[in-house]
């Protein structure tokens, strides 16, 4: 059974003249207890993609999918409330902007307490609220927060970014879920405390069975980590296959632009100020994106054929979308 | 919390420095004799005049006449009026329950109904519902309150017969003034027609509470309705909606107390207005609240009376105002940290 499975989402926002497609036709899904990075530039809608799964976006947004399962129920099919309850009971989600997705005017405590789930204790009234304060702490030591009995009688103001951020990631998995999808969850950490979360989100992941999605931009943390990886490239998912192999054999360039864009200090071969390498151009902005492929512009290796968009074809249990998918075996340097 | 609260007291003293110093020079700046101003005695013989002015420091510097003046409204002293001859102070400390009684009930009113119809306003659910209560509300907004006062009596007094015309109880029922809050006294009483004068008291409110409900109604259920749509787009609510709060414990939880910090501060900010708002009601329904006192007082040029109205009436909003910025603080955790002299 897959976890998730999305076929041909359409995300599109709605201005007064126009509907401009933020997200152009992905498609996206994961197994059980699957570990999937979501890379791609900033802008390029990964976290429009992770927003709209968990049904954040207002209705300035139109979200549209031919297929949208989770964990083999049509989410499609169902009713707005029944859709709301499965995806709030089983998907939970750490956010890029932590301070701003915590109330500024209720205490931690409470809106920790809120994100447990209502079925899990038992008791007389009394018993329950102690048994829930209880996981309340446990939560927090477990991101790595040790000064419970502070926080909690704290407001979001009075805390740095960081810690925000780790009560975040213990809402999140106060619920343990089926889905958890890490959008730039360590952004706002220190790199030990980043450690620290992505060793938890592992474990997690291996001890529970719990399923991520990882968004981020940071190519090292998640090629040591993830099981697959989804390319995205101005709205649209552009390559997606395992780890390994996009490293290794990656079909569309932007996927080999976007490896060959970090650099490898490990290697000899980096001179004294030598020019790194980066795609020409940037990224188009969303009131003039090009038609058909949106990489067509900026790609070394565009042709007439690209001005329409590419069927996705699958190579090898890879996916990519390109008129000419790079052949040869390149190998990372 | 207390250091809060200390700054307020502090801003308090400021204040009230600031309007007894303008009350002070009333005193000199009114046409009439400064003595007369003063003591509230309109013609002062030769004779008495030395007297007087002795009594009053009116030979010593303005600094010590400044300091007797604060020492005599401190003690209750706050002269006589030119027209009866009475004590000032009694009679605006009579006269005041009402004003507060009036003002109270209005902006409860006004609270009750304004926040329900705000919240609806802002739910993205049901636009048209959201196009007739502003609708309603430009109405309420433009429309001159003398004049809706006037309509109302027209149709509900004279034409229907629902509710009187003017004052406050019905000639025909006795009430013993103890608190000078009438529906208070009526129940504090021990009269045998107290259920009756309490529901004439009731009829007698209606209207002039609608009237003076108006223009605060309009105005908090366009702030409800502008700040609800904005937390209700916030990323917190959202995460906390994705959480699977359902609506009611989103509004309960996160809307509501978000919501309705910019309400709160809006009454605050608008309690001025009602006050003068008040005075039109009062005179036009024949209320007697200070605001209707006071308007006899600049009728008949009764000095002393202007300076004693001023002075009650400027304390209420002040007072008001800062409860209505401690209640905010209440609500608001960032409201406590922020800077000094902040009004």
């Amino acid at each position: 059974m897959r976890l998730l499975d999305i076929r041909n989402l359409n995300i599109e926002l709605i201005t007064n003249d126009s509907r401009i497609k933020a997200v152009e036709s992905a498609n996206f899904s994961m197994r059980m207890a699957e570990v999937s990075g979501l890379i791609g530039e900033s802008g390029s809608g990964k976290s429009l993609i992770a927003k709209a799964l968990v049904g954040m976006l207002n209705n300035r947004w139109h979200v549209t999918a031919d297929r949208l399962h989770f964990m083999g129920q049509d989410l499609n099919r169902m009713s707005e409330t029944k859709r709301r309850k499965v995806i709030s009971d089983n998907i939970s989600m750490i956010y890029q902007e932590p301070r701003r997705c915590l109330d500024p005017t209720s205490n931690i405590f409470s809106q920790l307490e809120e994100s447990l789930p209502d079925y899990e204790f038992s008791g007389w009234f009394g018993a329950k609220k102690e048994l829930r304060i209880k996981k309340c702490i446990r939560l927090l030591h477990k991101v790595g927060i040790k000064d419970h009995e502070k926080v909690f009688n704290s407001y979001p103001h009075m805390l740095s970014e960081g810690i925000c951020q780790k009560i975040m990631i213990a809402m999140a998995i106060a619920k343990e879920p089926k889905l958890l999808i890490a959008d730039e969850p360590t952004t706002a950490l220190e790199s030990t405390t980043s450690l620290q979360v992505i060793k938890l989100l592992k474990s997690l992941n291996q001890l529970k069975e719990m399923g991520v999605i990882f968004i981020t931009h940071n190519l090292v943390s998640i090629t040591s980590w993830a099981d697959s990886i989804n390319v995205m490239y101005c709205g649209q998912l552009i390559e997606s296959g395992l780890t390994k192999n996009i490293i290794n054999a990656p079909k569309h360039p932007y996927t080999k632009a976007l490896f060959d864009s970090e650099p490898d200090f490990n290697a000899r071969d980096i001179n004294n100020k030598q020019k790194l390498y980066a795609l020409k151009g940037t990224i188009p902005t969303l009131q003039h994106l090009p038609i058909g492929c949106r990489l067509g512009p900026r790609c070394p290796n565009a042709q007439r054929a690209c001005v329409k968009i590419p069927e996705q074809q699958k190579v090898k249990g890879q996916y990519f979308r390109c008129h000419y998918p790079l052949t040869d075996n390149w190998k990372k340097a | 919390m207390l250091n809060y609260f200390y700054r307020k007291l502090s801003l308090l003293f400021f204040i009230t420095f600031g309007v007894t110093v303008f009350v002070f020079s009333l005193n000199f700046l009114f046409p009439t004799d400064v003595l007369s101003n003063m003591s509230g005695i309109p013609n002062i013989g030769e004779e008495d005049y030395a007297a007087l002015a002795e009594q009053y420091y009116l030979n010593n510097s303005v600094i010590i006449q400044y300091f007797a003046f604060i020492g005599r409204i401190w003690q209750g002293d706050w002269g006589v009026s030119f027209i009866t001859g009475t004590s000032i102070y009694s009679q605006v400390f009579r006269v005041l329950p009402a004003t507060i009684e009036l003002a109270i009930y209005a902006l409860l009113y006004s609270f009750i109904v304004a926040i329900p119809l705000g919240i609806l306003a802002s739910s993205e659910t049901y636009p048209w519902l959201d196009k007739s209560i502003l609708a309603l509300s430009i109405i309420g907004f433009s429309m001159p309150i003398f004049w809706l006062a006037l309509l109302l009596i027209l149709v509900f007094s004279i034409g229907l017969g629902w509710f009187p015309t003017s004052g406050r109880l019905s000639l025909i029922y006795n009430i013993p003034s103890s608190s000078g809050f009438l529906l208070f006294d009526i129940i504090r009483s021990n009269v045998d027609y107290k259920v009756e004068a309490f529901f004439d008291a009731l009829r007698h409110l209606a209207l002039p509470t609608f009237v003076l409900a108006a223009y605060p109604t309009t105005v908090l259920i366009r702030t409800t309705r502008q700040s609800m749509k904005d937390v209700m787009n916030t990323s917190y609510v959202k995460a906390a909606k994705a959480k699977g709060l359902t609506s009611g414990q989103l509004l309960r939880r996160h809307g509501l107390r978000n919501g309705l910090l910019p309400v709160i501060q809006m009454l605050g900010m608008h309690f001025g207005t009602v006050i003068t708002l008040a005075m039109v009601t009062e005179v036009i329904f024949a209320w007697p609240g200070v605001g209707s006192w006071l308007v006899d007082a600049i009728h008949q040029r009764d000095y002393p009376a202007i300076q004693g109205g001023l002075l009650v009436i400027s304390g209420m909003v002040f007072i008001a105002t800062i409860l209505f910025d401690l209640l905010y603080m209440i609500f608001d955790p960032i409201a406590r940290i922020r800077g000094h002299g902040k009004i």
